[in-house]
């Protein structure tokens, strides 16, 4: 194994021993920041989440624990999936709140969904980010529930892509990007919503922006 | 029902395999239906993005600095994803690669394996090992399942079941998963594929994937997917095997700010895949708890050391060459005899091989370079194509069974004919009188024998004028210069 290690790198080094080709020089003359307002950026970021089927609402900072509980009560979902960091002020005690410590994955399937924060949402595309974090949980829990009831703070929307990756110039050490629920168009082009991820994506929008 | 073969040291010649499938008019509704669909969302998510030449130049200067900076970045790579608890293994060729992961999934005590779509897999015929060595590997993308239960071929990289319709589909399932009742509306179809793979995601502890990309400053990977069978493979197993080429490393996390937006709305016409998803090594607490990197050289170091083709590497794998492709969308993938189909198939496949297998690819297109043109990554296909038949044919060149080739006879003949003034107006008078017997009252040559009958097989040619350019330059010289009335 090492041995092929060698003779590929001897390949590769070889073959490239002429080039001189400098990082520094890519051009990158392509939009890197949007010239939306905050009102804007929400705007098309529900329009975006609009089109992937998504439902969004929007909340004050205050009203964040009620418009979860609502948004559960409303799709009638009940056994609800937790990461173990989520702020306990939004947790209502009328739902049935599971904490992701040590459960089994089939255990996790069962709930009725997840909730979890965000770390970023890019209008352009409508993408929420999940670095995993503590209030976003480990991957498993946002992916095998059905449904996934997502908080995303107006002052984590950037317009662009370009305008997320300028604000974690550290790369995290997982990321999943979201945009728009599980789809496949592999039978002759027809889009079908919730393949294997999550069918349905509800985000609250929290108006942190005033 | 026995599939195509996709294995270009068996493959028949391009225009041979292409000959059935153009007989094959659902197949051939098939493809052009979804490669429409593909390429009317892909020219409006283009259109509609005010930089976009500006994002491909930005992508194909990432690309091409990679490559010259190769060692660079595999290195540093490397470095990083051991640090992050990844296992990096080296594979010089395809057979390396395979026995590398058997070993790995036999210490596992695997019998059966998930699989993330990967072309890189199928590069090494990777399934058929597998179950040579007792593993079953199951495909979870719906497109994978559907010609792994068919017993079919990937014709597309993006959309590998494109040929199938939804009848064909319902067929399969319905007789794979025993369901005899399931409907053909594609909801149903994909609903049945959710069970059908749910329960293998809950209880097969060992997956494998490809990758979109390695990302060299802290050596994680990138998948860009749609269905969510890709975050499944890539959190719920215990041990994670991610097969790459040595080509696929970016320098920084933040050039996916370029390549995702360029990948997505070329390959599927959207403005970010539905899933991507980032990992580095293993995280604890979170997904496998073992991951291994097998990085495949296959031929790439030899195709980087190659001026004009080394551009041939910069590629990201999103397909729309094959989507506007008017050669592709007459024939599908399986006429190119390899995973990699279309205009890049027939640029990298040959050079896969090492010039020894799929010699007539190259010749597989018209050099329309409409390729080209909606390259995210600019690779200049038809320069390669150009550059590659050239090589083929000095391979022929030095070919013993040449003096009985009577394409490699009648070039000779043309180079003696062309290569003098006065040969050449003989053969014009001669040609003048030979024609004469193919060519109909209106001037039209529609039927030649033997070996011209393959040109007058699909076109027509225009009869020799009773005047040739160089008749009529002589005459006007004579007259002095001026126009004959």
């Amino acid at each position: 194994m090492t041995n092929s290690r060698q003779a590929i790198f001897d390949n590769v080094r070889a073959a490239t021993k002429a080039d001189v080709d400098r990082y520094e020089d890519i051009p990158r003359n392509y939009i890197r920041a949007g010239g939306l307002d905050s009102q804007g950026r929400i705007h098309l970021m529900t329009e975006r989440l609009h089109e992937y089927g998504a439902d969004v609402v929007e909340c004050s900072s205050a009203d964040i624990r009620q418009t979860i509980f609502r948004q559960l009560h409303l799709g009638k979902k009940h056994q609800i999936v937790i990461p173990a960091g989520l702020l306990p002020a939004w947790l209502d005690s009328g739902a049935n709140w599971l904490v992701d410590q040590n459960l089994t994955h089939e255990q996790i399937e069962a709930c009725d969904g997840v909730l979890t924060a965000s770390s970023a949402g890019v209008a352009d595309s409508g993408t929420i980010v999940l670095h995993h974090g503590a209030e976003e949980g480990q991957r498993v829990i946002s992916l095998l529930p059905d449904f996934h009831l997502c908080v995303l703070r107006a002052s984590q929307i950037v317009e662009t892509l370009p305008e997320y990756f300028s604000r974690f110039p550290e790369p995290p050490r997982l990321a999943t990007y979201i945009s728009g629920p599980s789809a496949t168009a592999d039978i002759e082009m027809t889009r079908i919503k919730g393949v294997h991820g999550p069918r349905f994506l509800s985000v609250i929008i929290v108006r942190d922006d005033f | 029902m026995s599939g195509p073969v996709m294995d270009p040291r068996l493959a028949p010649p391009f225009p041979q395999a292409a000959l059935p499938i153009l007989q094959n008019t659902q197949l051939r509704k098939n493809v052009a239906h979804a490669t429409d669909v593909i390429q009317t969302k892909r020219n409006r998510l283009v259109a509609e993005k005010q930089d976009w030449q500006q994002l491909r130049s930005a992508a194909a200067a990432i690309r091409a600095h990679v490559l010259a900076n190769l060692a660079h970045y595999l290195e540093e790579f490397e470095k990083n994803c051991t640090a992050a608890g990844g296992v990096v293994h080296w594979a010089r060729d395809a057979a390396e690669a395979r026995q590398i992961i058997i070993d790995i999934l036999r210490e596992e005590k695997a019998t059966e394996v998930i699989k993330i779509k990967t072309m890189t897999s199928a590069e090494i015929q990777l399934n058929p090992s597998l179950e040579k060595a007792g593993i079953s590997a199951v495909e979870t993308d719906l497109a994978e399942l559907i010609l792994q239960l068919g017993d079919d071929e990937p014709s597309h990289i993006v959309v590998p079941a494109l040929h199938v319709n939804r009848q064909q589909v319902r067929e399969i399932f319905a007789r794979r998963m025993s369901l005899p009742q399931l409907p053909d509306d594609p909801e149903a179809l994909a609903a049945a594929a959710r069970t059908y793979l749910r329960k293998k995601f809950l209880s097969v502890p060992t997956a494998i994937s490809g990758a979109n990309f390695l990302i060299a400053e802290n050596g994680s990977v990138a998948i860009v997917e749609s269905e969510g069978n890709g975050r499944m493979c890539l959190t719920l197993p215990r041990t994670l095997i991610t097969l790459a080429g040595i080509e696929k490393v970016l320098p920084r996390f933040s050039d996916l700010e370029v390549l995702l937006q360029v990948l997505a709305r070329s390959a599927t016409g959207e403005r970010l895949n539905p899933y991507n998803s980032l990992w580095s090594g293993v995280v604890p607490g979170d997904g496998p708890q073992k991951f291994h990197v097998v990085l495949l050289d296959n031929g790439r170091s030899e195709i980087l050391g190659r001026k004009v083709e080394r551009q041939t590497l910069q590629c990201i794998r999103c397909a729309a060459c094959l989507n506007t492709c008017p050669v592709y969308r007459q024939t599908g993938g399986h006429a190119y005899g390899s995973p990699y189909a279309g205009p890049i198939g027939a640029i990298l496949t040959p050079q896969l091989e090492h010039m020894q297998h799929a010699q007539s690819l190259p010749y597989a297109s018209s050099l329309c370079a409409a390729c080209y043109e909606v390259c995210p990554v600019k690779i200049n296909i038809p320069e390669v194509l150009i550059d590659l038949r050239a090589k083929v044919v000095d391979q022929e060149r030095e070919e013993a069974s040449r003096w009985t080739d009577p394409m490699y006879m009648g070039m000779k003949a043309a180079n003696f004919v062309f290569g003098s003034a006065s040969r050449f107006r003989l053969a014009q008078r001669f040609g003048k009188l030979g024609l004469r017997f193919f060519t109909d009252k209106d001037g039209w040559i529609r039927k030649l024998p033997s070996l011209g009958a393959r040109w007058t097989l699909s076109r027509d040619l225009p009869g020799m004028p009773d005047q040739t350019f160089r008749d009529w330059w002589a005459e006007r010289e004579a007259r002095g210069g001026k126009e004959a009335r």
